[in-house]
């Protein structure tokens, strides 16, 4: 667990979610979907999934973007690695672990600042995703301003070949099947999100 | 094909339910969340519901299919989605509710499979020391009670063990093919009826319910067989295949009677011949005839005065030999009646002369009868009932006498003979009981039972009172019919067994439900019943009303009837069997 690579800082959070920053080389881990957990204090952690990757601009690129002299590679690389505005990069809380046990609920308090997040491996991503029945779904469900079938869509495959990897291999298909239960009386939405799960 | 009732069951683990309970009520039927394919459940489907401690019986009579949104109906998702994700997505927004008809239930106890079973079976046992009766349902299962089909154990507790004597199969339920019987002893208790739309099996059925009913020995039976197809050996109309009678099924038990003196049953001998004589013929038996002799409203009056000028027993005799229209001169030269003629006597007996001239005319087709005798050779009417006290069988059969006529007629008056035989035997038993023997049970087979039961005739004959009242005297109809509306509502309500076929028409379909519990539901199973070999069991007769695929009156079945009831004859009658 240690072992891990830092995806990034928390910048802000609320109970909800929290909003993480980190260098443009950093960038290469973290993606949309993809779940991490940001470990508190000795045996509590919070685990969310990315919902959003948000790169912001400053002064001088917009001064690049409108310069007539041509942008060459090396100006491109500097700008990137000594930039000083972080990636930020949005979180969305789907549970926390506490002495051992996985809650699919809101954490009891948000993390704060400079907390370090790091990505869940295959092995964390199943333990969290099996443990419970998908309780953790309706958090995702709930963000009506998030494309919620496109995350949906991410994580299932993501949390699918973790859990074929630790031998669940009907987990998707279940999750599937909670969905469109979860979703059934809301015919669009339940469409949308099921039309971004048959892209996979 | 022939339907082969030891097919395996198509759905193979029965311990598994086929859905669970979302609703309903007592009136309106149980509502089912079907859990398996539509294709596994068919239309009165035998299905228990397990609740508590109780389990339910009842009949599946629709199959609807529903959605949790009206789009996920609507659009053919299979083709926006993946097979895999279109299917989940159907299994869980597009379903199947069945419309169970509570009939039966009963207390059977803890669950099994449940924990402490042992301590609570016990504790149960304690307060219900008897296995508790299947009552007629009272209350509902609860939400979510699991359903599951019917095994043949549970099919065996409701209508009876095959293997019981009194039991007798009659047909196999139509998906799992399990043997359905029905209880011969409570059968013959009360009048019954087998209808059908024609074509539909109603004759072979009656084939085999007799065969039961003569091998089982519970009654004798009497068969107005109008259409000579029950006592010797025949020819199916549609298959042209050979149908084995009743006689020689059981040539010991069963008698075979044609009508007139020189009657032969398409060539075939019977064992003795009837025929009537004059002095047997009631006026009741005549006013019977009125839709059929188009009589007048006069003719009771006739009749009464010819009872009263020559008595019951010659008044017939006497009224045939008249001459109509006869005249004679007198002294002045004038015309006046002969002294032999009708309108002599209806002047004598102050009687209006064209009514009774009416009358003459139209009774010419009995004096012309060859079966209507002035003097009878044997006692034919007599050895019939004899027959048929000692515990044997009559089959009646018109022969060339085909006519409703000679039906009605015939049948009315063996009827009222022997009606007035068994009253006067029951009287004697229950004033006696220690000196006379309890009357033999008798069940009476009327063919084209609305010819004697319709609105108009059903006050006068003797079948109306024998299917209302007669059944403290040992006797009972079973009355075989394609028309039942046309048969009058009191006969109908007292049928206690009804066996029906298809039919086609609402008002034949409510005559056969009439009076029976949960009948609009049962209405579209009889409309959808297959036109062969597929008969609804209803009434008092059977604990519950269930569809069953008839069983087939064929060389098996001949077989099985025979072996036993032989096994079963004493060596008299075998020895008067071989001519002894």
């Amino acid at each position: 667990m240690s072992d891990a690579l830092e995806i990034g800082k928390l910048l802000r959070a609320n109970v909800t979610g929290c909003v993480v920053g980190c260098a443009v080389t950093q960038l290469e881990t973290p993606q949309f979907g993809g779940m991490v957990r940001i470990p508190l204090e000795k045996n509590y952690q919070v685990y969310g999934l990315i919902y959003d990757i948000h790169i912001d601009d400053d002064g001088l690129v917009r001064q690049l973007v409108t310069a007539r002299r041509p942008v060459t590679p090396q100006i491109i690389e500097d700008n990137r690695l000594n930039r000083n505005v972080p990636v930020e990069i949005s979180v969305l809380f789907a549970g926390y672990e506490l002495d051992g046990r996985i809650f699919h609920l809101l954490p009891p308090r948000p993390p704060l600042i400079l907390d370090t997040i790091y990505p869940c491996s295959p092995e964390e991503i199943a333990r969290f995703t099996l443990a419970g029945r998908f309780g953790y779904l309706r958090h995702i469900l709930r963000a009506a301003d998030l494309p919620v079938g496109e995350l949906l869509a991410a994580h299932l495959k993501q949390a699918g070949e973790a859990n074929r990897a630790a031998g669940a291999a009907d987990w998707q298909g279940k999750a599937t099947q909670e969905l469109i239960v979860l979703l059934r009386d809301d015919y669009p939405a339940l469409m949308s999100v099921l039309g971004a799960i048959g892209e996979l | 094909m022939p339907y082969n009732p030891n097919l395996k069951p198509k759905i193979e683990n029965r311990k598994f339910p086929v859905g669970y309970v979302v609703g309903g009520s007592l009136k309106e039927n149980l509502r089912v969340r079907l859990t398996i394919s539509p294709q596994e459940v068919q239309e009165g489907a035998f299905v228990v519901v397990q609740s508590g401690d109780w389990q339910f019986y009842g009949l599946v009579t629709d199959l609807m299919l529903g959605s949790t949104d009206p789009r996920f109906a609507d659009e053919q998702s299979e083709l926006r989605l993946p097979g895999e994700l279109a299917a989940l997505l159907h299994g869980q927004t597009l379903y199947t509710t069945l419309e169970v008809l509570p009939a039966l239930m009963q207390e059977v106890g803890p669950d099994p499979e449940g924990p402490n079973f042992a301590r609570l079976y016990t504790e149960w046992r304690q307060s219900h020391p008897k296995d508790p009766p299947l009552i007629p349902i009272k209350t509902i299962p609860s939400h979510h009670a699991p359903v599951r089909l019917a095994h043949a154990g549970d099919i065996a507790a409701i209508f009876g063990d095959p293997t019981d004597p009194d039991n007798f199969v009659l047909g196999y339920t139509r998906e799992q093919g399990y043997p359905v019987c029905i209880n011969l002893k409570k059968f013959v208790q009360r009048s019954s009826g087998v209808f059908g739309a024609t074509g539909t099996g109603k004759s072979f059925l009656t084939r085999i319910l007799l065969a039961g009913m003569i091998k089982y020995n519970q009654a004798s039976v009497l068969v107005f067989d109008m259409h000579n197809e029950y006592g010797l050996d025949d020819t199916a109309s549609d298959t042209n295949q050979r149908v084995i009678g009743l006689r020689t099924i059981f040539p010991g038990q069963v008698r075979v009677v044609a009508l007139g003196r020189t009657a032969s049953i398409r060539g075939q001998s019977p064992d003795f011949t009837l025929e009537v004589g004059e002095s047997e013929i009631a006026p009741e038996d005549i006013e019977m005839l009125t839709r059929e002799l188009n009589l007048k409203e006069t003719t009771p009056t006739t009749l009464a005065a010819l009872v009263h000028t020559f008595g019951r027993a010659q008044w017939f005799s006497e009224f045939k030999k008249m001459k109509q229209g006869a005249v004679i001169e007198d002294e002045e030269g004038k015309k006046i009646p002969a002294p032999d003629s009708v309108e002599a006597w209806a002047r004598q007996a102050g009687v209006n002369e064209a009514a009774a001239a009416g009358l003459h005319g139209k009774l010419n087709r009995l004096f012309d009868a060859p079966y209507i005798v002035s003097k009878t050779v044997g006692d034919s009417l007599g050895e019939i009932i004899r027959t048929l006290e000692s515990g044997r069988h009559v089959v009646l059969s018109f022969g060339d006498y085909e006519s409703d006529l000679d039906y009605l007629l015939i049948s009315n008056l063996l009827t009222r003979k022997i009606r007035e035989k068994w009253e006067e035997h029951t009287n004697q038993y229950r004033s006696h009981p220690e000196k006379t023997s309890e009357p033999r049970p008798l069940v009476i087979v009327v063919e084209e039972a609305h010819k004697l039961l319709n609105h108009e005739m059903a006050q006068q004959t003797a079948f109306s009172t024998i299917a209302r009242e007669m059944r403290k005297y040992y006797v009972t109809l079973l009355i075989i019919d394609q028309r039942p509306s046309q048969i009058y509502d009191e006969v109908l309500s007292q049928l206690g067994t009804r066996i029906s076929g298809w039919l086609g028409d609402d008002s034949d379909i409510q005559a056969v439900l009439s009076g029976l519990a949960g009948r609009d539901a049962l209405r579209g199973m009889l409309a959808r019943l297959q036109p062969k070999e597929e008969v609804l069991l209803l009434g008092w007769g059977v604990p519950m009303p269930i569809p069953v695929r008839s069983r087939r009156y064929d060389e098996k079945f001949v077989q099985e009837v025979r072996g036993r009831s032989l096994g079963k004859q004493s060596e008299a009658d075998i020895l008067k069997e071989i001519g002894f």
